[in-house]
């Protein structure tokens, strides 16, 4: 297949001498394997490399970090901001807070060396990384309202590719709602390869939730990796419907004892949309908590996918790890591949995995029709009942409620 | 209101309504009483609309053609089917769905649309008349009711959408005394010279309450007996073995 790429770490601005040379090394190993096909196990329902090549002409690194006009914050529900203009800070608000105990600046690139060498997108990442935040707070510090990272991005991104990192810390007793808020609405193809490292120190507490605002020809990919000390505690919810191409990697490592952590997803996928969901929890210590519960309805032509893998290594007796993937395939085309893997090498241990696909229930559509509700909007109705189970356990009402519009307008088709 | 005439309906090439003939006016309430196996509940999918019949014959609703319209026309356009199983819908919120439900009518009938707020005040009033506790309403509908909840769920339905023919099936099955005498009363407080009822039941009991106009003894897909009120109780009595 012809090589459909012109990657140049000469259009990175300001970098030194030496670290031109890390990341050059980083895009050798790139080279050798070029964008995974599904060839490579973890990439054998999403082919990007096929997909790459049916949607892109001569993929470029070179980006612009210009400030977009159009930003506007939402109103109606109170929040504090970090507004990035291709994952670069254009500008920050913790109006609602104690300034002085968030620290928020440009992501330092020499902080970071590559994460994960077998993962082709991670080390194309660690050479051609540019823009993203760091983010810590300190000691005790619970944020009063959530902060919206508002990811906007320029107008010139046809056949671009954006590659951000960014960090996370949360310190001993803190908490946050961070909402990752991706508002694109733009017909470009454009691929945006952020790498997430997240970081929760004792007893702190992390809500991480995605949200696409709308259809968008974006070919989205991100891997979160986080670690988990003692006592902390890591929530994630993903509403992510709307994207061309979307895979999320979410690894966790709880290392500490007591450490939980949860991953929800409510998607409806419309058109040839494809999104492929895919964890790692590690249980690396004793009595800690994974839930994850993974909601799809497939509408049309699109392509659902998850593949969730528990390990539990053996010191990390008392795990309670818990696996569903639902998925509700409302037409003939669509389709939804999951992979449930569990691996266990602790003997005391409660691990359950489930996974269900069906079709819409024909005798409620009736039942909703016989009560002057047009068949389309019946499915919705059902739709929306199915996915908005996952918004169940969030015990913020304003939060709650701002969720469900989003949901809602999703279900809609934005 | 209704005229049906010579209603065939045939579901997976067996024939179970062999030529049925029923005409209700305004103001009137209809029993129908048969034996299992009769076509009672085929009559109840029939006029709803449920997909699966081959229907010959015609059915004529306040001068429309029933065949032509589509289930949920059929609701707009005045006629509401209490289920003998209402169905459980997992995730989809009671109070939504009634409000989704009621909204689709008014909007059918060039009615203005309720907000939230009107809404709930009109739904808590008529849940309060069927001595239905409010928090049934912002439960997920029908999930975990009992088969009495569920049944005064569809007659709060029934009054919020205020049908011109309103068919029972099997509305008593499940009910105890108290429910029976709080659904009867509901049917009773909504009857008036405009609307009309259709009750499909097993027993006299429910008629009891509701007293109708005429009884049809529905055998075999046909209507081989029709009286007054007093044919409920001679059926009671003799069973249907005894009629032909």
């Amino acid at each position: 297949m012809k090589q459909n790429y012109d990657f140049d770490i000469e259009k990175i601005k300001n970098l030194s001498q030496e670290e031109k040379i890390s990341r050059k090394k980083n895009l050798d190993l790139f080279y050798k394997s070029g964008f995974p096909s599904k060839q490579v196990e973890d990439w054998k329902f999403t082919d990007l490399n096929l997909i790459l090549n049916k949607n892109f002409d001569n993929i470029s690194n070179e980006v612009n970090f210009e400030s977009s006009k159009d930003f506007k914050a939402i109103e109606n529900f109170e929040h504090n901001f970090i507004f990035l203009t291709n994952g670069k800070i254009i500008s920050t608000n913790f109006d609602h807070e104690e300034k002085s105990k968030i620290l928020i600046k440009d992501f330092n690139q020499e902080e970071v060396k590559n994460i994960n060498p077998s993962n082709a997108l991670a080390l194309l990442n660690s050479a051609l990384s540019s823009g993203g935040f760091s983010l810590e707070i300190t000691k005790d510090y619970k944020l009063k309202k959530p902060l919206i990272v508002y990811n906007c991005f320029s107008q010139d991104l046809k056949n671009k590719i954006l590659n951000n990192k960014n960090s996370i810390k949360l310190n001993e007793g803190s908490e946050l709602t961070l909402i990752d808020y991706s508002d694109n609405n733009t017909q470009n193809n454009f691929i945006k390869n952020t790498v997430d490292t997240i970081s929760l120190n004792k007893n702190a507490v992390l809500k991480n939730i995605l949200i696409q605002n709308s259809k968008s020809n974006g070919h989205f990919y991100k891997y979160i990796k986080s670690s988990l000390e003692s006592g902390s505690s890591y929530e994630n919810y993903i509403l992510s419907s709307g994207l061309k191409l979307n895979k999320i990697e979410i690894e966790i490592n709880l290392n500490k004892d007591n450490s939980s952590c949860s991953i929800y997803s409510a998607l409806n996928l419309l058109g040839d949309q494809h999104q492929e969901i895919k964890t790692r929890i590690n249980h690396n210590s004793p009595n800690c908590k994974s839930y994850q519960k993974i909601k799809n309805v497939l509408n049309d032509k699109s392509k659902g996918i998850y593949q969730g893998k528990i390990f539990v290594e053996k010191v990390a007796q008392k795990t309670d790890a818990y696996q569903l993937s639902k998925a509700l395939i409302v037409s003939d085309n669509a389709e939804f591949d999951a992979k449930p893997e569990l691996e266990i090498y602790a003997d005391d241990v409660k691990c359950s995995h489930g996974s269900t696909s069906g079709s819409i229930d024909s005798d409620a559509v009736h039942y909703l029709m016989t009560r002057g509700i047009s068949k389309q909007e019946a499915v919705k109705l059902l739709i929306n009942g199915f996915l908005n189970e996952v918004l169940e356990k969030i015990t913020n009402n304003e939060l709650k409620i701002f969720l469900e519009k989003i949901l809602e307008r999703q279900i809609n088709g934005h | 209101m209704l005229k049906i005439t010579n209603l065939k309906a045939t579901i997976n090439e067996k024939l179970i309504l062999k030529g049925l003939d029923l005409n209700i006016k305004p103001g009137e309430v209809h029993a129908i009483m048969g034996p299992n196996g009769s076509g009672k509940s085929t009559l109840a999918n029939v006029l709803s609309g449920k997909n699966g019949y081959e229907i010959e014959g015609e059915i004529s609703f306040n001068g429309m053609d029933l065949n032509d319209l589509k289930i949920e026309e059929r609701a707009q356009k005045g006629i509401f089917l209490a289920f003998q199983y209402p169905l459980e819908i997992p995730g989809v919120n009671t109070n939504n769905f009634l409000r989704t439900s009621l909204n689709s009518v008014r909007k059918a009938r060039g009615e203005k649309e309720l907000d939230t707020l009107t809404f709930l005040k009109l739904i808590k009033e008529k849940a309060k008349e069927l001595n239905i506790d409010e928090k049934f309403l912002s439960r997920q509908l029908n999930v975990g009711f009992s088969g009495g909840e569920k049944k005064k769920n569809e007659i709060l339905q029934m009054k919020l959408l205020e049908p011109k023919l309103s068919i029972l099936d099997e509305t008593d099955s499940g009910l105890d005394i108290d429910a029976l005498r709080i659904v009867a009363d509901g049917v009773n407080s909504y009857k008036n010279k405009e609307n009309a009822f259709l009750i499909i039941t097993h027993y006299q009991r429910l008629l009891d309450y509701i007293k109708p106009d005429f009884i049809h003894v529905l055998s075999a897909g046909k209507i081989i007996k029709t009286g007054n009120a007093d044919l409920g109780e001679q059926l009671e009595k003799t069973g249907y073995a005894n009629l032909s």
